[in-house]
């Protein structure tokens, strides 16, 4: 190694230590307002691993992340002025310590969350297997975090399909307090890669050197299609676990103490100044540069303004794209064919596959099978394994590689079959992928397409007929869509594959074979735009999927006996149109909401509540929910025909409404 | 210390509005000094103090614009030695006349100032909230003078017998019934348990024939709601029949024309004013058309009691000044007098009093061409006469012969209950007789 890199590495080093006391000293100040985990002790290996690094490889990172930023090219300022939640934070104040986004320089973020890291370099991996770019993906981590699922998942997909990706496990022996000794069976990490089929190293952490020349060999695997490797880093924290918190109790001032004398950035200072003679002058001509550039950052920080209140809101979604037509909707043009549910968005998937070389799909079986249900058929013969990726079933894992896949450029689909699935990966969903825009301050999209079937029907019994739409509206960041038709599905599927924004398409299993017309022509449908499925003047009737055509099949033998229902179809639930509903009820003054799911916090006492918001003077009798039962879903027919409304029930509900 | 209350200021009047104080709180107060401004019946009134002391005005008291009970406290005459405080005059206040602020009733701040609207003593009712909380039905129950045990909510069968009026409504009927002016709690739900819906209120209306749409609506005015009760009680309590005749009118005319050119100064009496003189000299052959219906009598007026009233028409509506002693003025005083009321009716600025004690009223249609009409008595009044135009034509007099002669219709509207037909006609036909043969020496 020549000087120059040996004083860059030794300069990353000292932005870290002096940038993370000048943090501690502010955090007693009482300058940050949140939490702050520093990285003092554990300088050399985000510096040794960054150093191999071009700026857009992505890296992916901890709760304890402020040394791989500034390792990654961060500077110091907005660092800090991210902690001290300032606009001109990495953030612009929207994350703090544990949420620092500069996509621009390949920092992907940090999380609050263990694990997650791991799965998005999985799908930065992914990104630069399918984009061909030739970038590798770097997963920080802690010993916390390999004892968790997503390790096992993410390293067992880097495997398996060779993905470009450095697992960089910083063993500094607490997992917060508990100790690694403790958590794990055999007390190193590095050998555990031979479990996976990938090479895997114990190197000492401390040992900037060491770390690098490791990295260095690993990256040059990973660009050359070797796929990845697992490094184990092992090192020490000498700071407590969060600023202001005890350290005491878990471990003693000696141990503390013993370890300090093991200072990264002290060995390699006595190394470069005993080993590459590099003049004592040099060197601490470089520590004062660092020093004073750090003291001007965080007064830099200091005099930055706080993010404006009103923008609070901002970024929680992409921006409207303009080219969709007000309505939503493209005029239905003939000659229009009668094509099922199912047929209708595997064209809109097929069509936007074609167009957009981005999207891939992942699920179990979506691959040669063609999916479980017929999602895919035909598409593996057409774009590839790469492209139509069947999966182990790994469900946080593949979620979590989607959404580091989003971060990076690409667009995934992720096809769970089941719905029932989507729980073992909703972490995944909730606390990354749907905050991820927000977190990044708009600058990461997130476009990630969740599908899967739901609805009670056929025994297919408790795990095979969840609908949990109403827990997904729930989460800011997230947009659920419920079509109840072909036609909707594929324009909603096309806006789906369109936007920029990560969608929930959940799709009814025992309507996947009912046939519309649905045009041959291109077609769009935004999201928020409910369909008013039939006019009516009596009553409102507000239901999704199934519900609308249990609905609909009651309606003519209402009207018969003189009463007009008046049947809106939301379409999405998040976001809801609230316009066409209140509009609706204003006309009819009664409201009933159909809804297959039980009624707890779901989506008819939603609706429920916004009529009763914002539509109370137009009611003219009490909002009555019709609902299913509040149990899980049971196997036997008898038993699971009275959990969900029927079409009887909705037909004397509407009967009893009009009475009230 | 002495309590000021709603006074009555005339015989129907049950609320009144309070304007204002005349006096601050603390100030003292002589008695006859005019301590606060009422409306009632027709007018704006002056009330004077009738004690004396240091004005006490409690912190529940009235607000200006608010209507109240007759006979409610408003405030206090309190001695210089006797102690007040504001909070306990307002326990008082609330003990004699709503006791709402007994802290043991358990009753939300709505429910408690529903009860203060309505005048209901929360202590009489029977809560059947939580812990016997006082609910809003319990309150509207009550000011029907029903308990919630009986409650048409709870046994629509009840409802069906009796035409007790709704508790509940939509919000949709509430918002309908405040745009079209209907009081839904007068009307008979058609939902469930009687709850009234947006069809009742849509029947309601279509019933007043007020179509929803396009029509304009101007909002009833106090003055105007108060004249509608007065009509309404005399449909009510009277039996009118109207009686019509035709009399000459050419001596009242040529009369008229001669006091022209012979006075000029003071104001030339009107054909109403002439005739408000015939029918005091009338009156007291016929007395019984001036009387009164009590309980067990009928009060007749003394000679010097012919006070008569005349019907004016004002931009706030009908007002009856009452001209006092007819019998004992002349056509002229009545002139000034009757001239004087009626730009005082006009401007606003009558009394109540001037408007109280007439025993007969004059009401006059014929400036606007009118010949018969049937006037409502002036309840408690006994009958009223209407005047038709005056009008030349052709009738046939001596030897028949065609004259041109000045004709009038004279309406007269009696209370059966009072007198019958016939005695009722002999006035007409005496007063007709009167008028044909006016000479003004017959007048003294």
């Amino acid at each position: 190694m020549v000087h120059k890199e040996l004083l860059s590495l030794y300069r990353t080093m000292l932005v870290i230590r002096y940038t993370e006391e000048e943090l501690a000293r502010c955090h007693q100040k009482g300058l940050i307002f949140g939490a702050c985990h520093t990285y003092v002790g554990q300088e050399a290996i985000s510096s040794g691993v960054c150093a191999n690094l071009n700026r857009e490889d992505p890296i992916f990172s901890t709760h304890r992340g402020h040394g791989h930023a500034l390792a990654k090219g961060m500077h110091p300022r907005e660092l800090i002025a991210e902690l001290f939640g300032r606009s001109t934070g990495c953030s612009r104040g929207r994350g703090g310590s544990m949420h620092l986004f500069s996509p621009e320089i390949g920092m992907m973020g940090t999380s609050g969350i263990v694990g997650p890291c791991i799965l998005q370099a999985c799908g930065g991996g992914y990104s630069s297997k399918l984009m061909n770019s030739g970038c590798v993906s770097v997963a920080f981590f802690g010993d916390g975090a390999v004892n968790n699922g997503a390790f096992h998942e993410g390293l067992n997909m880097a495997s398996i399909w060779k993905l470009p990706v450095l697992f960089i496990c910083e063993n500094n022996q607490f997992a917060t307090e508990v100790p690694f000794s403790y958590s794990s069976g055999i007390p190193d990490i590095g050998r555990r890669a031979v479990n996976y089929g990938i090479p895997g190293f114990e190197v000492d952490g401390n040992d900037v050197l060491a770390v690098y020349q490791t990295a260095r060999e690993a990256v040059a695997l990973a660009r050359s299609g070797g796929g990845p490797t697992l490094i184990e880093c092992k090192t020490y924290r000498t700071r407590a676990h969060a600023e202001g918190m005890g350290d005491f109790t878990y471990r003693t001032r000696e141990q503390v103490e013993e370890w300090k004398r093991k200072c990264p950035i002290a060995l390699f200072r006595d190394k470069l100044s005993k080993e590459y003679g590099i003049h004592e002058q040099i060197l601490s001509g470089l520590e004062s540069e660092v020093l004073s550039m750090v003291t001007e950052s965080r007064s830099f920080a200091e005099n930055s303004p706080m993010p404006e209140a009103a923008t609070a809101a901002l970024h929680v979604y992409s921006p409207r794209k303009q080219n969709i037509s007000e309505e939503g909707l493209i005029e239905r043009k003939e000659p229009s064919r009668l094509i099922t549910f199912t047929q209708s968005t595997h064209e809109a998937l097929s069509e936007e596959m074609a167009v957009n070389p981005g999207i891939f799909v992942l699920g179990e079986g979506i691959g040669v099978r063609g999916g479980n249900f017929k999602t895919t058929t035909g598409l593996y013969e057409i774009y590839g394994p790469v492209r139509l990726c069947d999966t182990p079933i790994s469900e946080r894992g593949f979620v979590g590689l989607a959404g580091g896949a989003a971060m990076t450029g690409t667009r995934p689909v992720v096809d769970f079959m089941f719905a029932d699935f989507i729980l073992d990966s909703v972490g995944e969903i909730i606390n990354q992928i749907a905050k991820m825009q927000y977190m990044s301050s708009g600058r990461l999209k997130m476009p990630v397409l969740l599908r899967g079937c739901i609805g009670i029907g056929h025994s297919a019994a408790t795990h095979h007929s969840g609908s949990y739409y109403g827990m997904y509206a729930q989460v800011p960041g997230l947009k659920v869509v419920v079509p109840s038709n072909a036609f909707d599905a594929k324009g909603l599927m096309k806006h789906a594959l369109r936007c920029d924004d990560p969608v929930m398409f959940l799709e009814h299993r025992e309507i996947l074979t009912h046939k519309c017309h649905v045009p041959q022509e291109d077609y769009e449908i935004e999201f928020g735009h409910a369909a008013i499925v039939r006019s009516g003047s009596d009553v409102t009737v507000v239901a999704l999927a199934r519900m609308v055509h249990l609905t609909q099949s009651v309606c003519d033998q209402l009207e018969k006996e003189g009463v007009s229902v008046e049947l809106i179809d939301p379409r999405t639930v998040s976001p809801l149109d609230t316009k066409t509903i209140l509009g609706s009820v204003s006309k009819t003054g009664r409201l009933l909401i159909v809804d297959e799911p039980p009624a707890a916090c779901g989506f008819a006492s939603e609706i429920a509540a916004l009529v009763a918001d914002s539509g109370f003077d137009d009611l003219d009798a009490p909002i009555r929910r019709l609902t299913g039962a509040f149990t899980p879903t049971p196997y036997s027919p008898s038993l699971e025909a009275v959990v969900i409304p029927t079409s009887a029930e909705i037909a004397n509900a509407i009967r009893a409404l009009v009475k009230e | 210390m002495q309590e000021i209350v709603i006074p009555r200021l005339g015989w129907s009047m049950e609320v009144g509005t309070f304007v204002g104080w005349l006096k601050k709180d603390g100030d003292f107060v002589k008695r006859g000094e005019a301590l606060f401004e009422l409306e009632g019946e027709k007018a704006t009134q002056e009330i004077e103090a009738v004690d004396e002391g240091i004005l006490r005005i409690p912190v529940t008291g009235p607000k200006q614009g608010t209507v109240h009970k007759v006979g409610t406290i408003i405030g206090f005459l309190v001695g210089p030695n006797e102690s007040f405080d504001q909070l306990s005059g307002s326990h008082l206040h609330s003990a004699k006349l709503e006791s709402n602020f007994s802290d043991s009733l358990l009753a939300s701040p709505s429910v408690r100032r529903l009860a203060r609207k309505f005048g209901v003593q929360l202590s009489q009712i029977k809560g059947t909230g939580p812990r016997g909380r006082i609910l809003h039905e319990d309150v509207e129950l009550s000011k029907q003078g029903l308990s919630s045990s009986d409650s048409t909510l709870d046994s629509p069968s009840v409802g069906e017998s009796t035409k007790k009026r709704s508790l509940v409504s939509t919000p949709r009927a509430r918002r309908l019934a405040a745009e079209l002016g209907i009081d839904w709690r007068q009307l008979r739900g058609s939902g469930f348990a009687g709850r009234v819906r947006e069809c009742d209120i849509r029947a309601a209306s279509a019933q007043f024939n007020q179509p929803a749409s396009d029509s304009k609506k101007i909002l009833i005015s106090r003055k105007r709601r108060l004249i509608a009760q007065r009509l309404m009680e005399s449909q009510k309590q009277t039996v009118p029949v109207t009686l019509t005749a035709r009399v000459d009118a050419t001596n009242l005319v040529n009369f008229r024309e001669r006091f022209k050119i012979i006075n000029q100064i003071s104001p030339i009496p009107s054909y109403q004013d002439i005739i408000t003189k015939i029918v005091s000299e009338v009156l007291k052959s016929n007395i019984l058309l001036a009387g009164r219906w009590q309980e067990d009598h009928i009060n007749l007026p003394s000679h010097d009691e012919l006070h008569i009233g005349i019907a004016v028409d004002t931009e706030d509506g009908l007002l009856v000044p009452v001209i006092r002693d007819v019998a004992g003025l002349t056509i002229e005083r009545i002139a000034v007098r009757s001239n004087e009321l009626v730009k005082q009716a006009r401007s606003g600025k009558i009394t109540a009093a001037q408007m109280q004690g007439g025993v007969f009223t004059i009401t006059n249609l014929g400036a606007l061409g009118i010949d018969f009409f049937t006037p409502v008595i002036n309840y408690p009044e006994t009958s009223i006469l209407g005047l038709g135009a005056i009008r030349k034509e052709v009738v046939v007099i001596e030897d028949d012969r065609f004259a041109a002669r000045f004709q009038m219709s004279l309406s007269l509207t009696f209370d059966h209950r009072v007198l019958d037909g016939a005695p009722a006609a002999r006035f007409l036909k005496d007063l007709v007789s009167a008028i044909a043969g006016f000479n003004l020496s017959d007048l003294k």
